[in-house]
């Protein structure tokens, strides 16, 4: 199986670095991982035991059907979906390229700040955008 | 009046999006975006669920849930199977290994088969006529199950509705053995 999603090597690298450094920089985050938007992985780094393989298929599911509620609702583009658990949550974010649509997907435990994990998460879809 | 949950799945490319557009009476919920896997011949796949609704003759009404194909996704499989009354499994002639990748369903929801009644439609046939449905029968055979199996064309209503009203005979019959 090959995948073509289109992106170059210069935005893999980006991304890699990025997640690399959102994973190092964040006091709580177990895993970060850059998908396509049918759920392969990109890009990904992490402490636990989550596999970015498995995360990048739940994640363009979840973002997947994020997007027709939004579209049922008439709420517009959707951006991002947070699933609060017990002990963490999990943050997965659209990412529209005119080439490729991606996800960014991060797990944190619940030692980590949502509000800053959503805010680093929403930088990197930027400058992934962008890239 | 009597609500039916069945759930749609099989490989990808068999038609399972089309399957449950063709007869839902509701605008459809569809999760297909861009595929980007190049071992699959489709500009777009369902990573999420397919939803479609049904009011049969009798006035029962049939949700339609439907799965990604790919066993990549075979953690939704296990949720959308929860609470369906029966299975669809749909698997497309034309691919390499149509018999193995039946296995791939057998087992994934092996759980549910245990309880559920499960009906096989066959699609792209007549361009592809091996394995025949009886191979289809002896493959399930080997693993001890038993289940109808028909040659289908997923973009005719009159065939998907087949597909729905041979799985409800099934359960209607699982039923009256029951109470018997």
């Amino acid at each position: 199986m090959s995948i073509r999603h289109g992106l170059s090597r210069t935005a893999i690298a980006h991304a890699q670095r990025e997640v690399q450094k959102l994973v190092d920089e964040l006091i709580g985050v177990t895993v970060a991982v850059v998908s396509t938007a049918d759920g392969f992985d990109v890009a990904s780094a992490g402490t636990g035991d989550a596999d970015p393989v498995r995360v990048a298929a739940m994640a363009s599911s979840i973002v997947a059907i994020g997007g027709v509620v939004s579209q049922e609702g008439g709420l517009g583009r959707h951006k991002s979906v947070m699933i609060l658990t017990e002990s963490g949550f999990a943050i997965f974010c659209s990412v529209h390229r005119r080439d490729v649509e991606l996800v960014i997907n991060v797990l944190a435990r619940d030692s980590a700040v949502p509000a800053l994990v959503a805010y680093r998460a929403t930088q990197l879809g930027r400058t992934l955008a962008e890239a | 009046m009597k609500e039916h949950k069945i759930l749609v799945t099989g490989t990808v490319g068999a038609g399972k999006t089309t399957a449950i557009g063709c007869v839902s009476e509701i605008e459809p919920v569809v999760t297909d975006v861009y595929n980007s896997d190049t071992s699959i011949d489709k500009a777009r796949t369902t990573v999420g669920l397919d939803f479609g609704q049904l009011t049969l003759d009798n006035g029962d009404r049939v949700r339609l849930f439907g799965t990604p194909g790919q066993a990549r996704f075979d953690f939704l499989w296990k949720i959308l199977a929860r609470n369906a009354l029966g299975l669809i499994v749909l698997m497309d002639n034309s691919r390499p290994n149509p018999l193995s990748d039946l296995s791939v369903y057998l087992d994934g929801f092996a759980e549910a088969l245990r309880t559920l009644p499960c009906v096989v439609g066959v699609g792209r046939m007549e361009a592809h006529p091996v394995p025949s449905l009886d191979d289809y029968a002896e493959c399930l055979a080997a693993t001890g199950r038993v289940f109808p199996i028909l040659g289908v064309d997923v973009r005719k209503r009159a065939d998907v509705v087949l597909l729905i009203d041979t799985l409800l005979m099934q359960l209607e019959a699982d039923l009256r053995g029951e109470t018997e």
